[in-house]
């Protein structure tokens, strides 16, 4: 088979990179082993503002985080764009709340709020009386949050389907394979189980595979899987219209359109190896629920129908968006952290450079030669 | 004596004492119970607390299940909206502490084989545990009657084997949901809103079996209920499902309810059996009656009862459709020489078979192996009933269907090997055992070529019919996504939603399973089904409040 530009990886990335470049008139091929991708077990959430749970879990990530802030700003705009463009994903943006149970935790805000706001970001802190205007349902232990208006919330099976949509209307052509290696020459070789894709050049958005890909081109990028837990209620009428998180504890707390309570945040889940999907523990399903439970009591009259587990993908907090050094054909784009709200953005910063809109030398700081082994 | 009544919607409900909700609204000719966000209504399904249909909002608390709740004097029942309210300021959930078990066996479920697998490793000394989910063990062969005497053979034996486990002095506990299983083993559980934490040294799975419905256009409407949820009405709870009666599909059971509803006074207009008659097939039949002379001379009899009280018995004629008129239903059934059919009930009755319960034996990681036969996952297990998971023995229909005189000699022999896998080893022989479990299971094996319950191809259906009961999913939604993606089952859910509701695809499944398998030209096994997943039936949150606070210190 021989187009224009393979795509490693079906995620978010992989679909909305595929978009762009078919609109451009490039013939693409999506080329995914479809089994763990993140976007797959993804709860939807528009994260912004800086997560506690990654700064407490990757304290030596936070100033890469904090230096991408404006990125994520800007990535939930893109996420608008994308919306306009493929149909509704059932976007809705009424800011997420970072919930404090006592004053350590407050300051603990009201600090990371300032350093926020210097990146560009909305963000304020609300008292107990404040909080109790918008977010009536909150537990009674809740003494204040960090409200940042940018954050949001997507449902993720409508988004991946209205892509995956768009990107079949465009003549994207999508392939169930594993890629396991590559070759470079005159032109590029993707080398999967079951065939070889030859092509001018390559996308690798393969986020927690990436290096799997690349580790023979002088570059050992630490992106690495991370397998997550989640939860789903069943449906109810109240309405949450925020995204929950809590300034120490690991949990995202939202609402989709069909009216059900998804709960997660980052618990941890058994991995199984990277070909098969992650196991549930039961650790993190009493933890993530109990939790979920004492911040917005009401939802404990619901039942738990659902729980699963998914890949999650860390690297260094930054975003890697640009070639590899000395193959221009080789281009990767793995998000940061949060890789589902940054995955449209990222895909389409990766797309430019390829395209000649942009200079990847834009932003040195998201350069794959970083990791130059 | 004075009467019993709750209310639903504010009316007065007449009950009589041990009756269900759903019986109870049935008598009273309530049939539909709950609205679905697409504005369907919907009622008493399956009626053993699978299909989560009938859900009803009792005393403000959303989600109850009508068929597995006890209606109680002075409750508050409302039929459920779509989207249920939660209560702004809830009562803190005071659940009950959690109660932990650490028997030598765990038996889940308390139909034939989990009762007689009690029996077994109590005799043998080991102290037992037998989880049910229904009130009254027994399980659904059995079917025990609530408040009432035995109405047959079948109850009285039932009675006679539960009495047994209980003498025995296995621990009998009912209104058990296991929602949790993992390695250990470990079990979670909800009863009656408390949380059961059970870390037994072996354990037994005897879930049985669920029905396979006819899906066609219709069959998510209130009034159409499996065989076995009218079978529950009338002999546990001496309720008629209704005036006027069609029973459909395939296989013994319909038979025996067409019989009992009669015998109760309803008028079955029709009783369609989708395979040709015995006589047609006659060296099978030969075969099961040479296997089991009582079981096929019960059979025969039956029969004869049936064309002696005027019910009307169609071979190989089909259910094509079935739609509200009024307040009956209309049903339509076309022959295979293409004869129309149609009837006015009150309750349409289907059952095409069985789906194995093996939820919990999947999630333990057992190994499977697909029946083409049966259509359904069939369970490995050593001679000792042992599956490919250490100390994690099975029994009886969720291993794949052999029906409940099977299921009790796997009982036994379970039993027996669980007290000896802990260390009580009793002098009992199990040849007799083993020589009928040979038996019965040369009469099933021949008994079901006799019927049609082998799963009908779907795609060739109706576009609109409904596959997924809970997500209101159809046919062509569920094509639709087979045809952008037939990778694997659980890609067509993500991007259909089919599977992901209460029931969690407990229907929908074995159906997309098969669409799946053709569309990508792969044989069916155990990963070609929804991934396995805890909660196993939804679970509460203040039930997993419970859980949290007994395991903290030690997960």
């Amino acid at each position: 088979m021989n187009v224009d530009v393979v795509v490693v990886g079906g995620g978010i990335v992989g679909k909305t990179a595929a978009i762009e470049l078919a609109k451009s008139g490039a013939q693409v091929s999506v080329v995914d082993a479809g089994i763990n991708s993140g976007s797959d077990a993804n709860a939807g959430s528009l994260h912004v503002q800086m997560q506690s749970r990654f700064m407490r879990l990757y304290p030596e990530q936070v100033p890469n985080i904090e230096a991408s802030l404006s990125l994520y700003c800007d990535a939930v705009e893109e996420w608008k764009s994308l919306q306009a463009d493929v149909g509704s994903v059932e976007l809705v943006q009424k800011g997420g709340l970072m919930l404090a149970e006592d004053d350590g935790q407050l300051a603990f805000l009201e600090k990371k709020a300032e350093r926020e706001v210097r990146k560009g970001v909305t963000a304020e802190i609300l008292d107990r009386s404040a909080l109790e205007k918008i977010a009536p349902w909150l537990g009674s232990d809740i003494v204040g949050a960090e409200l940042c208006r940018n954050e949001g919330k997507v449902n993720p099976l409508v988004a991946n389907s209205r892509l995956r949509a768009r990107a079949d209307e465009l003549g994207v052509r999508f392939i169930n394979d594993k890629v396991r290696a590559l070759s470079v020459s005159d032109h590029v070789e993707a080398h999967g189980d079951a065939d070889s894709y030859r092509c001018d050049r390559i996308l690798l958005a393969a986020a927690w595979g990436v290096n799997d890909l690349v580790s023979g081109f002088g570059v050992s990028i630490p992106s690495r899987a991370e397998p997550l837990h989640m939860n789903i209620t069943e449906t109810c009428s109240a309405r949450f219209d925020h995204l929950v998180q809590h300034a120490e504890k690991s949990i995202t707390l939202k609402q989709f359109g069909s009216g059900q309570i998804v709960i997660g945040g980052g618990w941890p889940a058994r991995s199984r190896g990277l070909d098969r999907v992650p196991e549930v523990e039961l650790s993190s399903l009493l933890g993530n629920i109990a939790l979920a439970a004492r911040l917005v009591p009401s939802v404990g009259q619901l039942r738990i129908i659902r729980t699963w587990a998914g890949m999650n993908t860390t690297n260094d907090g930054a975003s890697i968006i640009g070639p590899l050094a000395g193959n221009p054909r080789v281009v990767i784009a793995v998000p940061g952290d949060a890789g589902y709200t940054l995955g449209p953005l990222v895909a389409k910063m990766a797309t430019a450079g390829m395209l000649g809109n942009r200079s990847f030398d834009e932003d040195p700081r998201y350069s794959p030669a970083r990791f130059a082994a | 004596m004075s009467k019993l009544h709750f209310t639903f919607n504010d009316k007065p409900v007449e009950f009589s004492a041990g009756q269900s909700l759903a019986a109870a609204l049935t008598e009273a000719g309530i049939i539909a119970f709950r609205q679905t966000p697409k504005g369907e209504e919907r009622g008493l399904f399956c009626g053993m607390g699978v299909c989560q249909d009938c859900l009803l909002t009792v005393d403000g608390v959303p989600n109850t299940r009508a068929c597995m709740t006890r209606a109680a004097d002075g409750q508050n029942v409302k039929q459920q909206v779509a989207f249920p309210v939660l209560e702004k300021a809830p009562i803190a959930p005071v659940a009950p502490a959690a109660c932990k078990l650490e028997p030598d066996v765990a038996i889940i479920g308390g139909g034939a084989g989990g009762l007689s697998a009690a029996i077994a490793a109590r005799a043998s000394g080991a102290s037992v545990v037998v989880l049910d989910e229904r009130k009254v063990g027994g399980g659904q062969y059995y079917k025990q009657a609530a408040g009432h005497s035995p109405l047959d053979d079948q109850q009285h034996e039932g009675a006679e084997l539960l009495f047994l486990a209980k003498e025995s002095g296995a621990e009998i506990i009912g209104s058990v949901e296991i929602w949790g299983a993992f390695d250990g083993p470990l079990f979670l559980a909800e009863c009656n809103g408390a949380a059961y934490i059970i870390r037994p040294k072996t354990a037994i799975i005897a879930t049985g079996a669920y029905e396979r419905p006819v899906m066609v256009p219709g069959w998510t409407l209130p009034g159409v209920m499996t065989t076995g949820a009218a079978q529950t009405l009338w002999r546990s709870y001496r309720t008629l499902p209704g005036k006027r009666v069609a029973v459909c599909g395939s296989g013994p059971l319909n038979a025996q309810l067409a019989l009992e509803l009669a015998k109760g006074h309803a008028e079955v207009t029709i009783l369609a059996e989708s395979a040709p008659p015995h006589w047609c097939a006659p060296i099978t039949a030969l075969k099961a009656a040479m296997a089991d002379p009582g079981l096929v001379a019960k059979g025969l009899y039956m029969l004869c009862d049936l064309k002696r009280r005027g019910v009307a018995l169609h071979y190989r004629t089909k259910l094509q459709s079935v739609e509200r008129r009024g307040d009956q239903l209309c049903a339509r059934f076309r022959s295979e020489a293409g004869r129309i059919t149609e009837t006015d009930i009150d309750v349409l009755c289907m059952n095409a078979g069985f789906e194995p319960q093996n939820e919990i034996l999947r999630l333990l990681g057992a190994d499977m192996s697909f029946d083409a036969s049966a259509g359904h996952l069939r369970c490995q297990r050593t001679h000792d009933m042992e599956t490919s998971v250490p100390n994690i023995f099975a029994v009886g229909d969720c291993t794949g269907l052999g029906g409940a005189p099977a299921a009790s000699i796997e009982g036994t022999i379970a039993g027996v090997a669980a007290a000896a896998r802990v260390g009580f080893r009793g002098a009992i022989d199990l040849s007799v055992e083993s020589r009928q479990l040979a038996r019965h299971r040369r009469f099933q094996a021949n008994l079901w070529k006799l019927f049609d319950t082998s799963p009908r191809r779907i795609d060739s259906a109706s576009s609109d019919v409904t596959i997924c009961r809970c997500e209101e999913i159809n046919l062509s939604e569920v094509l639709g996504g087979l045809q952008t993606n037939p990778s694997h089952v659980g890609t067509l859910k993500r991007a259909t939603r089919v599977g992901m509701g209460r029931c969690q695809g407990r229907y929908c499944g074995p159906v997309v399973a098969r669409l799946v398998a053709k569309a990508t030209g792969k044989p069916l096994e155990d990963a070609s089904y929804f991934a396995p997943r805890v909660p196993i039936k939804p679970v509460s949150i203040a039930s997993i409040l419970a859980a949290e606070e007994a395991l903290k210190d030690e997960c």
